[in-house]
Parts: structure tokens; sequence; C-alpha cells
């Protein structure tokens, strides 16, 4: 069983009906470097048994927490935690949307985050004056997936394709779409460097949700504290994290069984957060991951299957799109429409109202899904991750809800793989 | 000993004749040049395997043109032979008994470089330019893989048209390495996948990335009994991870070191930050050599996490690099590599590849 965190700190809730262990004087650490797969295994018992537990009671769960991480990133990240087995399913204490969604998290956490998002501030700004290659994406984490709204353009792509504007007598368009795509970078790296409070939760919740893993209740709690403000239904996100996903976020030294972790916990990520999946087809790859995901091999042991279904990060599939002068205008165009297009800067905070609704994504989809020459267009796609950012920063009502969702989006999201678009 | 044919008597191994040009920092390190260098920039180096004697190199350059030159042991370098692609040309390899080269340009296709006839004939053809070719020679099998920008990684029997098998990547493939019966390919997004080759080439691993930025180079590196165990991987935030496939202990064994930055250890003050456009391990040593943006290029023993040296800065990114089969000569290439876009691109601006001997420098450093 998992060490419970709040006792070690003498303030368990719970008391005795405590579902983790309160020792007697064993340290904090040592629940931590147990094996993971002994530890999966407590979190698939303590699931499948939790939720008659938590009725009416928030708990943040007790999660040990790992080395700083958001310290020194050049060491090599231990295991994010223990996960704890006793988290709920049932988030739906109505607290209202505090003035700072954090400010119910323990300190420590709050400490976490806090080094994130300085971890982050920090990276952006050696960004802007290093003069290193801006066409890159970004993850504020090793190991973890990228923020969204950065492009993953190499060097040889880009000359690649000043050479074939140069022939094509259209050198201007080239410039102007590498301005375009530097005002992209600009806005994101800005927006991250401000953090307003939407930027926060959306980089926490995709964050934070590795380090407490895929059942932790904080991340739940928080995305329900969210929830209200941005419009979600709280239940929608209860239900969403829900079904357990036997999922061993498991540290790289257990890679052997465990392929691809990334992209389970990338997946896990995405359900958790419901709003997003409703809105961006891109997004919809993920949950079409993460239920590949659920109803494949169980936790550890995943081995290859897990490989062919979920890793074919496919988020980016559908956007393909080719450089030449037409095709990069339209892409621009497609980009500001459609809900995947993170790096657009209407897409964040500008209100756009494309990036809400559900159905312009396929429509997005369609439009670029040539499968060659991609360049620009496929990376800004990219990260699942584009969507929450993108999304939650807006203020309107950004996510389709289950049951506006069309017949066909559904489809998409409930099925082993995403191909709307392909 | 200079066969060239330009005005500007460029010393070659070390007495150097600048002179006068005192702002000219072209070559710094006084390194051989080689001769007729191609006319734009290089995007890669290659030396032949050690069953061919002597040396030779080839380069491939963004002037869609593939070159090479015999290399002699007194430094000078003979133009051998050359051969165009439609476009520019992205990476090259030899076959592993030295009769072929293998080209990857941007035209989306492959080509076979039959050398004693001299004779290209496409190979492999892709959707998208080609990142990437190596050569795999198995015991029950060899073809080439080709990776490219359509992401798929592709293997290719010489004598057909059809693939022998196609694996789909996560993204654009934007480096790899082969050392049988492993092969690394990174890809766009931070993807990284490990492959292994025994019987037929199947993924082994997909690896999160050690890094926090796009990833551009990578390199594989053996132990001390010859064997694949690892491989070190470049980003273009001037940092290398090394990273051990199955270390016993991860968490120690694996690690990162910046490089390719200016104001050294003065951490206070805003580095400028290079990418690393290329790694190559010294083939005896086991120490390695990383080639920047910034014009320089370093060596590192990563067994003992120190840094062996760094030269002086070149006037052009370094854009890439490559060690002879033995490790005596060590290769780069110093031209532009589009690090800071098209305005700083100077078509007019020598292309030069310089050749070193690295036999000494690349000693490791003795462990305490």
């Amino acid at each position: 069983m998992a060490i419970c965190q709040f006792f070690l700190q003498g303030r368990c809730r719970f008391g005795d009906r405590c579902w983790n262990e309160h020792p007697g004087a064993r340290g904090a650490g040592g629940g931590r470097q147990q094996p993971q797969q002994q530890l999966s295994g407590n979190n698939r018992r303590g699931w499948n048994t939790t939720s008659q537990r938590y009725s009416n009671v928030i708990q943040p769960s007790s999660f040990s927490k790992s080395a700083p991480w958001g310290g020194s990133r050049d060491q090599e990240k231990p295991s994010f935690g223990s996960f704890d087995s006793g988290a709920s399913t049932n988030r739906n204490e109505g607290f209202g949307l505090p003035e700072n969604p954090f400010a119910s998290l323990s300190p420590e956490e709050q400490k976490d985050e806090k080094k994130l998002l300085e971890g982050i501030v920090k990276d952006m700004e050696v960004w802007e004056s290093s003069g290193q290659w801006i066409f890159s994406v970004y993850s504020p984490v090793k190991k973890k997936p990228n923020i969204s709204g950065f492009t993953d353009i190499s060097p040889e792509e880009l000359r690649l394709e000043y050479h074939n504007f140069l022939t094509s007598n259209n050198l201007q368009s080239y410039v102007n779409s590498v301005q375009r795509l530097i005002n992209q970078w600009r806005n994101r790296v800005n927006e991250l460097k401000s953090l307003n409070i939407s930027t926060k939760v959306a980089l926490c919740l995709t964050y934070c949700f590795f380090i407490y893993g895929p059942n932790c209740s904080k991340f739940i709690y928080l995305l329900n504290q969210a929830a209200p403000a941005f419009g979600f239904g709280s239940s929608q996100a209860a239900t969403f994290v829900s079904p357990g996903f036997p999922v061993n976020n498991s540290s790289n030294d257990n890679a052997q069984n465990f392929s691809f972790k990334t992209n389970s916990g990338f997946a896990t990520a995405s359900s958790g957060s419901p709003a997003v999946l409703g809105s961006s087809p891109a997004f919809g790859a993920a949950a079409s991951v993460s239920s590949a995901i659920s109803t494949s091999a169980p936790a550890f042991g995943f081995g290859k299957p897990e490989i062919t279904s979920a890793a074919s990060f496919s988020f980016k599939s559908p956007a393909d799109s080719s450089f030449g002068s037409p095709g990069f205008s339209g892409l621009t165009t497609s980009l500001a429409t459609g809900p995947i297009s993170a790096p657009v800067a209407p897409a964040f905070g500008g209100g756009s109202s494309v990036a809400g609704s559900g159905s312009p994504g396929s429509h997005s989809h369609t439009a670029f899904s040539k499968p060659s020459n991609d360049t620009f267009g496929n990376s800004s796609i990219s990260t699942s991750f584009s969507a929450p950012s993108s999304i939650i920063a807006t203020d309107n009502v950004l996510f389709t809800p289950r049951d506006k969702l069309t017949v066909q989006e559904l489809e998409q999201f409930q099925s082993k793989k995403f191909t709307l678009g392909k | 000993m200079s066969l060239f044919g330009t005005t500007s008597g460029f010393g070659t191994s070390g007495t150097s004749m600048f002179g006068s040009t005192t702002t000219d920092n072209h070559n710094p390190m006084k390194d051989i040049e080689v001769t007729s260098s191609p006319d734009d920039s290089i995007g890669c180096l290659s030396f032949s395997p050690p069953t061919l004697p002597g040396n030779f190199l080839i380069a491939g350059s963004w002037a869609n043109d593939v070159r090479c030159w015999e290399v002699q042991d007194s430094g000078q370098t003979i133009p051998k032979a050359q051969q165009m692609h439609t476009g520019p040309v992205l990476d090259v390899c030899w076959s592993d008994d030295g009769s072929k080269v293998f080209t990857a340009s941007c035209d989306k296709t492959a080509k076979m470089w039959d050398l004693s006839s001299n004779q290209a004939i496409q190979i492999a053809q892709h959707d998208a330019p080609v990142k990437t070719i190596h050569w795999i020679k198995a015991p029950n099998y060899s073809c080439v893989m080709t990776g490219s920008w359509d992401k798929t990684l592709k293997f290719w029997d010489t004598r057909s048209s059809n693939p022998m098998m196609v694996l789909q990547l996560p993204e654009r493939c934007y480096c790899a390495d082969v050392i049988y019966p492993m092969a690394v390919v990174a890809t766009a997004e931070r993807g990284l996948i490990v492959y292994q080759l025994e019987n037929q080439p199947s993924e082994f691993r997909r690896i999160e990335s050690p890094l926090k930025h796009q990833h551009r180079c990578v390199a594989i590196f053996k132990d001390k009994q010859n064997k694949p165990t690892g491989f070190a991987l470049g980003s273009i935030e001037g940092r290398v991870a090394i990273h051990y496939i199955n270390p016993p202990n991860p968490a120690k064994d694996n690690f990162t070191f910046k490089c390719h930055r200016s104001n050294g250890t003065n951490t206070s003050a805003p580095q400028d930050i290079y990418a690393v456009n290329g790694i190559a391990f010294h083939p005896v040593h086991g120490t390695l050599a990383t080639v920047g943006s910034d014009g320089r290029f370093s060596f590192w023993d990563k067994d003992a996490r120190t840094k062996l040296k760094t030269s002086e800065q070149l006037d052009q990114p370094i854009s890439a690099c490559c060690f002879n089969h033995n490790g005596n000569i060590f290769a780069y290439a110093s031209s532009y590599d589009w690090s800071k876009g098209h305005e700083f691109y100077n078509p007019q601006k020598k292309n030069y590849i310089f050749l070193r001997n690295a036999a000494e420098e690349l000693k490791p450093r003795n462990k305490k």
C-alpha cells in the first residue's frame, strides 16, 4: 500500500479509515522506491474498490513527492511518486472556483506547480535571449510531452522551402510565412511567460497530471475546480477520468515492459480534460488513444501492443499540409479556423470562436489531409496539448458536451483509432 | 603541397601562411582544407570503411552534388568523382565493402553509386525528402535503411524497387544511426525510437526524450566489447544527452551535458545557445566529437564526463563531421546550416571541409 503523506505530515483526515498506510516510523521516501509493478497492482486494486468509499469528502490524495523535479533539470528524474491507490472518481464537491484554483492544494503541491511554472518562464526567457533555433518544440520537463503551441521545423526543412520558393520566384511569400511563424512563436512564448490563470491551469492540468499520476484525485479535483469557470460539466470531468486506466506510469527504468510511456500518459492526460476532447479532433485522437489503452493489455507488460495502438503519435496524422505557396496560405487560414491551430495567435485569448465548437474541427481536418510534404501544418497540429491550452485560454465555452457531439465525432472519439481526416 | 587553384595561398597542415589576413577566420585551427569543396552547404560527410584501402571521403551538399575525394596519408586530397541529384543531398553512407555509396536527397529518392563504374541508380523512393540513409549488414540480410520526412522508415534491397519493409514513424525522421544490431531514429516532436535489426528490423523501444527541444543529431556508441550499447542525442539547444539502452542505474548512467554555448561557465549573463549539428564517436577511443552552429567543434569523454578540447571559433557554423575508420582523421565541414534563417545566407561564401589529425586529441582522460 502507498504511504499516506498526510499522515506523515500529521494531518490525515481519515485517520484509521484511511486507505493508505500510516506507518509507525517509516520515512516519507518509503513508498516511492517500490518497483512500479507492485505499485500499479495497488493502483488497480485501489481503483476498483475505491468508488464507493469517497462520497462527499474531498480528500487531497496522498502522493509522495519525488525529488524536486522542477530544479536541476539535468538529472534523470525518478519516477513520479507512488500513486495513491485510493484516488477517487467522484469529485463533485461544488466549491465553486476559487480565485486561485491552486489555493486548495497543499503547500507542497503548490510549490511543485510553482516550480513548474517558474521553470517554464525561465526557459522562455533563455530561449528568447539565446538566439537558439526558434522553430522547435519544447517540453518543460525531460521525458514529458511537449507544450502545445510550438512547431517543430528543422533547419533543413526551412531551407528546402526557401529553395523551393526561390525557384518559383516567390521569395516574398516565403519571407512572409517565416515571419508569421516567428510571430506565432513569439506570441506563444509571451503567453507562457505571462502565465495568466488560464494558461497556468492548462499547463498544470497537463504536467501535474504526470506528477500525480492518472488516478490522482488532486488532478480531478483541480479539474473540477477549473471546470465551472470554463463551462465544463464537472460530472463529465469525473466520468472521463474514471475509467481507471490501468496505465503504468513507471519510470524509464522499467521501460522494458512499458515502451511508450509518454503516449499512454499522454492519453490519460487528455482524457482527463474532457473539455478539450470535445472540441479538437487532434485531441480526439488522444482520446481514441486513451481508449485504445484502456482496452488493451493490463498495466504492466504493455510491450508492443501498446506501441502500435497508442503510439502512432497519431494526433498529427490528419494534419499534413504542403508548403507550396498556395498551400501555405491555405494552411494558415485553415489553421486559423481549426481548433487544433494552437500556434495561431487568435486561438489564444483572442476569443476566436472557432476554437470552441467541435464541428470546425472536422472541417479543418480535411482541409489539410495531404500526406506529403508535411512541414508546418503538421507540427502545429501536433501536440495534443495544443487543444487544452488554446481552448482553455479563450473564454468562450469551448468544448462541446458529449451530448452535442455529432454522431460521427462521438464515434471517432470512442473508436480505437482516430480516422477522421486521414 | 597545396592543390588549390585559388590565389590566396592557404596553408595546409601545420605551417599556416595566413599572414596579413588577420580577420580571415575560416580556418583558425589550421587544419587541412579539402580541395574543390562543394559550392553550397555541406550536409553530410562519410569516410570509407576499413575494407577499402586508404581513405575516401564523401560529402553531400545543398548544391545537389555528392563528391568523392581520396585522402592520402600526407594530407593531400584528390577529387575523384562526383554525382548529381535533382535536389540537395541530405545524407550519404558507404556499403560495408566500400564499393558503393548511398546518397539520400531532397528529391525524395536515394541512389546507389557504384564507384568503380561511376554509375548511380535510384534504389529508393519516398513521398518526402529522404533525410537519413544507412547501410545495414546483418548475417542473414543486407539492406539500405532510409528515413524520410514522410514519417516512414523504409528498408530497401537494392535490386528491387519495392521496399523490403516499411515502418511507420510517429513523426518526420530527423536523424538516425545504425550499428548492427541496433538502430536509433530521432524524429520531430522529440520522438525517439530504438530498433533492433536481428532477423529483421523491428521496433525495440520508444524512449521519452531526455532533451527538451528539437532533436538534431544522434550517434550510437559501443561498449568495451564493441557492442552498441547506447546513443548520444544532440538538440538545437546546445545540449547532448548520453543515453544507455539498458543501464544498471539509469538515473546515474544517463546524463546530459551542455555544449556549444557562449559565455562558458558564466551562468548569470545570457548565453548564446547553438544547435549541435553533428555527433561522431571515435571508432577506437570511444570518445566523441560534437560540432555546432557556433562554428566550433569539441571533443568529449563521456565516461569521464569531461571535455577534452574545444576548438577556436570558425566564421561559419560547422554543419557536419565524421571520423575515418581508424580514427586518425576527423573531418568537419564549415558551411552555413540555416541556423539563423535566410538573412544570413550568403551564396558567395566559400564552404570548406577540414581534416584534422585525431589520433592524439581524442584519447580518453584517465579516470581517477
